[in-house]
């Protein structure tokens, strides 16, 4: 019999009343970190819930280990949570929440276990205060250390780097990076790639609810790249000569003139910024600005959606 | 049950200002027992007052009104800060966290209730207070206390105004239609207190059961109640 996935999502939907967090989603995540991307709003969290057991699918079936939480309480020595809102007990300190937090999930040593999760997210020096008087990201440190406590085989982490300052970030990347390495199913969501793509070799990309992209990272990364992009370019005095010069190039897919700018579709951005430069030259153009169109996050994922359903352009 | 949750929920019951509002609520009739001991007449009559003072006060009002608010508050809070995540990603079943719950609450009701009891006792009552007098009320407070601790955490899991909820159970249900109507006294938390209170007071008003009977219908309702408050947080989208 072969060994279950750490985790299953088979066919899995969730709504509230009109309202549809995930639609159809189906992955399995093995050891390792997998990345779970998406802009605010796509579904990460209820999918993350869903795997800890906070919440129940409309339709469709959710494992962790082989096992639902909801129906097999003892999956949770298995698993650890970092959950995105919801600080621990502000009127306890860190070394109790994680201390507690261990009691509860059956570790014989508690107090040992806790002092090892407190040194491994570098919070010792601070384990004796009140979380209530923690800075973001300090709390977020003590969510990880109680998440690690009990070393679990799983590991579900909802933004587990927001309020981190640049050192604790690099700390906690490389600390993940470890865990996956080592053998334990690790998911991490984000809405930033590049955040992302530092810890885990394979993403899923949720927009909208649905799951729009999976595999390595790399290839997810290659695939925004790749995708058509449109350029404003403003020139001084008329842009034509420089539109009839772009026109003509093979790197770019269409050209509209409109107020003094010129707009391009291009579906090659590298070989686009090497040519424009000397189309500009050429035609004796000075350019006083260039900016990319629709490259926020929310148009990357929408790209990524739309090229799920076979509309993208 | 888990008693490091028992311990955390009371910790922050504990800690929280409106459990300093309630302590005085709580010793509202040792106030009142105060003022009738230091100014009654010569005449007057010790244990009707002090009857009055558990039957129509301590259980119905007091006693609903603490344990109603330590109750929600015990599981509410939590949902509401979200901290209750932490404890549902244990391998704790969710009937042990709610049973839990309702423990802590039923402790910080009758350290609250209890004392208060007794001294209302010794002051309404002064020398002629016996065994029977003080344990037996203690005994149907803190059995009302313990369903009505259960009934609001699972008011607290089910519906979005639990205390809201609470009082319009207290008073419309217990004080009025179930003061009038004998059949509606059998889903009345107060009336099972009450009987229990009266066991020893003389002055009594008729219980509607035997105190065994009070004492078991009590527990298997707290039994009961609790056991839908786990269903409810098995069913309840966590934070």
């Amino acid at each position: 019999m072969s060994t279950p996935a750490a985790i299953e999502f088979d066919k899995v939907s969730r709504w509230y009343g009109d309202t549809v967090a995930l639609a159809d989603v189906t992955f399995t995540v093995g050891p390792g970190v997998t990345g779970l991307l998406g802009h605010n709003g796509a579904g990460k969290s209820t999918a993350l819930r869903l795997c800890g057991g906070f919440s129940t699918p409309s339709s469709g079936t959710v494992r962790i280990l082989g096992l639902d939480p909801k129906a097999s309480p003892d999956v949770y020595k298995r698993l650890g949570i970092v959950p995105d809102h919801s600080p621990p007990w502000p009127f306890l300190t860190a070394r109790e929440v994680v201390s507690i937090c261990a009691r509860l999930r059956k570790v014989p040593d508690p107090a040992a276990a806790a002092e090892r999760a407190l040194t491994e997210v570098d919070l010792m020096d601070v384990a004796d205060r009140n979380v209530g008087g923690f800075s973001h990201g300090l709390r977020q440190r003590v969510k990880l250390a109680q998440a690690l406590a009990h070393d679990p085989e799983v590991l579900l982490l909802d933004e587990p780097l927001n309020g981190l300052d640049p050192q604790h970030r690099r700390h906690v990347v490389e600390l993940l990076r470890r865990m996956g390495e080592s053998g334990r199913t690790v998911i991490v969501s984000s809405h930033v790639l590049h955040e992302v793509e530092r810890m885990a070799p394979r993403v899923l990309v949720l927009v909208n609810g649905r799951l729009v992209a999976e595999g390595e990272t790399a290839e997810i990364r290659q695939l925004i790249a790749d995708r058509p992009r449109q350029v404003r370019v403003t020139a001084e005095g008329d842009p034509r000569p420089l539109a009839r010069e772009l026109v003509g190039s093979g790197a770019v897919s269409a050209v509209h003139l409109e107020d003094g700018h010129v707009t391009i579709d291009t579906e090659d951005v590298e070989a686009f910024s090497r040519l424009l430069p000397a189309a500009a030259r050429d035609t004796s153009t000075t350019l006083k600005r260039v900016e990319p169109i629709g490259d926020d996050l929310e148009s990357v994922y929408t790209y990524l959606h739309d090229r799920a359903r076979g509309t993208a352009r | 049950m888990s008693w490091p949750v028992v311990k955390l929920t009371v910790r922050a019951l504990l800690l929280q200002k409106r459990t300093l509002a309630l302590a005085l609520l709580a010793y509202a009739p040792t106030l009142m027992a105060f003022v009738f001991a230091v100014g009654a007449r010569a005449d007057a009559n010790h244990h009707r007052f002090y009857s009055h003072l558990v039957q129509d006060l301590m259980v119905p009002v007091v006693t609903a009104l603490v344990s109603l608010v330590v109750g929600v508050s015990a599981i509410g809070d939590e949902r509401e800060d979200g901290t209750i995540l932490y404890l549902a990603a244990t391998p704790l079943s969710r009937l042990s966290i709610v049973v839990s719950k309702i423990t802590a609450a039923w402790i910080v009701a009758f350290a609250l209730l209890g004392p208060s009891l007794v001294l209302s006792c010794l002051l309404a009552l002064g020398g002629d207070v016996t065994l029977g007098l003080i344990v037996w009320p203690l005994l149907g407070v803190a059995l009302a206390a313990l369903a009505y601790a259960a009934g609001s955490a699972w008011l607290s899991l089910r519906v979005r105004r639990p205390i809201v909820v609470g009082i319009l159970y207290i008073i419309l249900w217990e004080g009025s239609i179930a003061t009038y109507a004998a059949s509606a006294d059998r889903l009345s938390i107060a009336a099972y207190g009450r009987a229990l209170v009266a066991e020893k007071l003389p002055q009594a008003a008729a219980p509607v059961v035997s105190p065994a009977r009070a004492t078991l219908i009590l527990i298997v309702a707290t039994a009961f109640l609790a056991w839908l408050g786990g269903r409810a947080l098995r069913r309840t989208e966590l934070p």
